[in-house]
């Protein structure tokens, strides 16, 4: 037990302490930001800290396991309809408790759907995942007595406790909970990306065969990066219902799927910093572009679809001139500035979703 | 007349052909020696546009052809059969000849190399219709050879055609080959790994060493020389 | 008439557009292993320009021809401008800029057009034929539908199978590298395989325009009923292209008819989810031995 312990503790302490103060850090200076901004803001920073948690999910699954989902909004909707049915009958029950029941519940479902992703490949897999990503909403609307129909579930609001006295505001303390949540998640993925479940899942992504023979069992590994990414997920959905206050079909379109895919990459896909970036400008750059679109007087067909048209564009944009994302150019930029000091720039990303067959032999 | 002159190629901070430079005549057989990972494969591919070179050119008839593109550089008659993998898997065997000669834009030509294609390799004939995934290794040899044939190309290209081959029809692919460049003037660049087989039917040789050419002269004279054969043809 | 016949006739003609959509998506797969999501956007906007044709008085042959001729130039474009340099980029990258391409084109529509909800004027009578006395649920427009599928399907087939022309866009689908040494243009062959296809979805938005109403997304769910019919036929067949078009045309109509219109999509997943635990590459999936 004692040399278990202490050799668990060689393997992952150091990793750990410094993710941990990397955590620590994180979790003040968004206390202190959260404490500064108003109600609306706070909101925002709510949805910012929402999408991380679903898209360092999906970092997991596409970018580092390199299994494509397209519709992963439907494992958020299965979060939040967990959290809503619960609040549903339970409305005093605590935020912690309604969280873990979500993660648990889109764990469980995300066992049997991982099963069936393990046997299906880049565009097969996608198109799966993105059916169901169309489908499952339908199961919501159809079954109205249990979820509710077109008009969703209502979700009381978590109420700040008394010891932050009482007009502390609820938004901020919703940011709170969120913002605790993607850090724990952030700090758990992190830690698990550095032990051996996370460098198989890399290796099953690079090369399904050559994993296979090092030892690793590809069916189970694949599983088990869709039931964690599945979990936060779910845990990103429940979020979402407090922070939504209704759950409905609509909520879960499949737009919010496309919306995480993009946010990965467009964030640099496969590093779960690259999720945060995803995230922040899933959020603020419709913000911004709308804002723009009203201060100008245009028709309003025109300004209506102006930010749609302004993010379809950035998406396409930034394909083009910047592949790795956000994560990638930094990284970019920084090696460069190294380079002058050091040693020269290492070669880019590799590509990461095995998309066709491997290359046959050479 | 095929001129590669001082060519320097590399892979990321891997240099794999080191200035190198040779002449193959109209109507003549230089063969291209050296072990795995000479860069006999780089020296073909760099020829004909697949790799693009650091430094030196190629040149076709004095006409400098460093920079075009593969497709371009076949469409001036330079057939290159790739080491392994040359077919089109999904293709049948009759669509992967016929695909050889298209570029002339000749229907009557191309139905007589056709014909002259499946003469050569009756195997082929028999199974015109199947897709070349079905084939053996042997088979889809002959084809990415044929197609080179139908093609009718003045410069010839051959990467390591022996592979998978049996001896006899090897021996049969080399004398048409060599027919060819007596009454046709096809010029051929051979890349063998067996040095003597290569060496008997080429009138040149040039031997490859990490990239560099250490030694080069009329094939019968490099059979002959002692040190050399040691040294880097292992026979 | 009994409700099955009903059904299978609805399913036919739905079946014919999501089996065009289908050999759209396929073509493009196969010639540059990109899977379009924009197909079905770049189908509305080709919609768009013929009803725009109609509002300035153009017969509804030449609208038709606009939505054709614009469908094949749109292709074109999006793949020399936008594809080409994503060649070699991960092919994620080349998703999400087809998303993008799709939330533009989705934006750009109503602020060209306007933003109202229009109708699309069909070319022939949509009230059901006349067989004896009694009437079945079958038109003129959808006989047309069927038919013009139809005439486009066996066209590629015969241009694909033929002619010299599609042997060089096969093989340049297959191995771009081996195909340039046989000097073939393989850059212009994927750029009219890209443009065959968008030709292909531009058919499908003008014949589903009439039975829908034209709006930006109208076309988003031809393109996911489209795209699971390719994944359930296998992405590089053609033949499984239509083939599970048309089994989604069929599953659809039947679900929507006996269970409810709110399950089909559900129908639609469970079919999906039913063929490729059977087979993961779909049902038309070469086995395809390993290259030596
Ligand atoms: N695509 C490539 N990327 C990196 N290095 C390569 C590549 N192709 C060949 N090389 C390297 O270049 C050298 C020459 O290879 P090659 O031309 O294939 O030799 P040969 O055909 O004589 O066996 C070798 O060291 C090989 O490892
Ligand atoms: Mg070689």
């Amino acid at each position: 037990m004692v040399a278990v312990r202490s050799r668990v503790d060689r393997l992952v302490a150091p990793t750990l302490r410094r993710h941990l103060l990397i955590a620590l850090g994180a979790a003040a200076v968004l206390l202190l930001l959260s404490a500064q901004i108003g109600a609306y803001d706070d909101y925002n920073l709510t949805a910012v800290a929402i999408f991380a948690v679903a898209a360092a999910g999906l970092t997991l699954l596409t970018g580092l396991n390199g299994q494509l989902s397209l519709g992963h909004g439907a494992l958020m909707a299965i979060g939040a309809y967990t959290a809503s049915l619960l609040l549903k009958d339970h409305r005093q029950l605590p935020v912690i408790v309604v969280l873990l029941i979500s993660v648990l519940s889109a764990g469980v479902i995300g066992i049997a759907f991982g099963y069936a992703a393990a046997r299906l490949r880049g565009p097969y897999l996608a198109g799966a995942t993105l059916t169901l990503a169309v489908a499952l909403p339908q199961v919501a609307t159809r079954y109205k007595s249990i979820f509710g129909g077109e008009s969703g579930l209502t979700v009381p609001p978590s109420a700040p406790p008394d010891w932050l006295g009482a007009d502390f505001p609820p938004e901020r303390w919703l940011a709170w909970i969120a913002l605790a949540a993607a850090v724990v998640t952030m700090l758990l993925l992190a830690n698990l990306l550095r032990s051996a479940p996370g460098r198989a899942f890399k290796a099953v992504r690079d090369n399904e065969a050559a994993a296979a023979l090092a030892g690793i069992d590809v069916a189970r590994t694949q599983v088990l990066a869709f039931v964690i990414s599945a979990a936060c997920a779910g845990l990103a959905g429940a979020l979402f219902a407090y922070w939504s206050g209704i759950t409905s079909p609509a909520g879960f379109s499949l737009g919010l799927s496309l919306q995480l895919i993009t946010a990965i990459v467009i964030g640099g896909l496969g590093s779960l910093a690259g999720a945060v970036w995803g995230s922040i400008v899933l959020v603020f750059v419709p913000l911004l572009t709308s804002g723009m679109a009203s201060t100008v007087h245009l028709p309003s067909a025109v300004a209506d679809n102006l930010p749609l048209a302004i993010y379809g564009g950035i998406l396409v944009i930034a394909m083009l001139v910047a592949p790795h994302g956000i994560q990638g150019a930094l990284r970019r930029i920084l090696a460069i500035g190294r380079a002058r000091w050091e040693y020269p720039p290492r070669g880019g990303q590799k590509g990461v979703v095995d998309w066709d067959d491997p290359a046959p032999g050479t | 007349m095929l001129e590669v002159n001082d060519l320097t190629v590399a892979y990321g901070p891997v240099v794999a052909l080191h200035g190198v430079s040779l002449t193959v005549a109209d109507g003549s057989m230089t063969a291209v020696l050296g072990a795995n990972g000479a860069g006999k494969t780089t020296l073909v591919r760099t020829i004909s546009g697949l790799t693009r070179p650091r430094g030196g050119s190629v040149r076709l008839d004095g006409r400098d052809i460093t920079r075009l593109a593969p497709d371009e550089i076949a469409r001036l008659g330079v057939a290159h059969v790739p080491q392994g993998q040359g077919v089109l898997a999904e293709l049948t065997v009759d669509e992967n000849l016929r695909l050889g000669g298209l570029w002339r834009r000749d229907p009557k030509g191309q139905r007589s190399a056709l014909a002259e294609a499946y003469d050569l390799f009756p195997p082929l004939a028999n199974r015109r219709h199947v897709a070349a995934f079905s084939l053996s290794g042997g088979e889809r040899q002959m084809l990415s050879v044929g197609r080179a044939l139908v093609a009718r190309a003045r410069v010839l290209l051959l990467d390591e055609p022996s592979l998978g081959l049996a001896r006899l029809v090897l021996v049969q692919i080399m004398a048409r080959i060599r027919a060819l460049v007596t009454e046709r003037g096809l010029t051929v660049l051979l890349i063998e790994q067996n040095a003597k087989s290569a060496l008997s039917v080429a009138d040149e040789g040039i031997v490859l060493h990490l990239g560099k050419v250490v030694a080069r002269g009329r094939a019968q004279h490099l059979l002959s020389e002692e040190r050399l054969r040691h040294a880097y043809l292992g026979f | 008439m009994s409700r099955f016949f009903v059904l299978t006739l609805s399913g036919l003609t739905q079946g014919a557009i999501y089996a065009a959509m289908a050999l759209a998506l396929v073509m493009i797969w196969r010639a540059t292993k990109v899977i379009n999501f924009a197909q079905g956007a770049m189908a509305m906007f080709t919609t768009y320009l013929a009803l725009f044709a109609i509002d300035h008085g153009a017969p509804y042959w030449v609208a038709f021809a606009v939505a054709i001729t614009s469908g094949l130039l749109l292709g074109a474009i999006i793949e020399r401008v936008l594809v080409r340099p994503v060649e070699s980029a991960p092919p994620l990258n080349v998703v999400i800029l087809t998303l993008g391409l799709l939330l533009f084109l989705e934006a750009l529509a109503p602020m060209a057009f306007g933003g109202q909800i229009r109708s699309f004027p069909p070319a022939f009578s949509i009230v059901g034929l006349h067989l004896g006395n009694s009437q079945v649920a079958f038109s003129p427009f959808d006989a047309f539908t069927l038919g013009a599928v139809l005439a486009v399907m066996v066209l590629l087939m015969l241009l694909f199978q033929k002619t010299n022309l599609g042997l060089r866009m096969r093989a340049s689908a297959f191995n771009p590298e081996v195909s340039g040494l046989l000097g073939i243009r393989v850059g212009r062959m994927l750029t009219l395989g890209w443009a065959l296809a968008s030709l292909v979805g531009a058919l499908a938005g003008v014949l589903i325009a009439p039975s829908l109403l034209l709006y930006p997304t109208f076309m988003d769910d031809v393109l996911v009923f489209g795209f699971t019919g390719a994944v359930i036929g296998g992405l590089d067949s053609a033949v499984g292209a239509v083939v599970g078009g048309l089994l989604m045309g069929f599953a659809l109509s039947y679900v929507g008819g006996y269970f409810g219109s709110d399950l089909e999509t559900v129908g639609a997943l469970v079919i999906l989810i039913a063929v490729l635990m059977v087979r993961p590459r779909g049902l038309f999936s070469l086995q395809r031995l390993r290259q030596v």
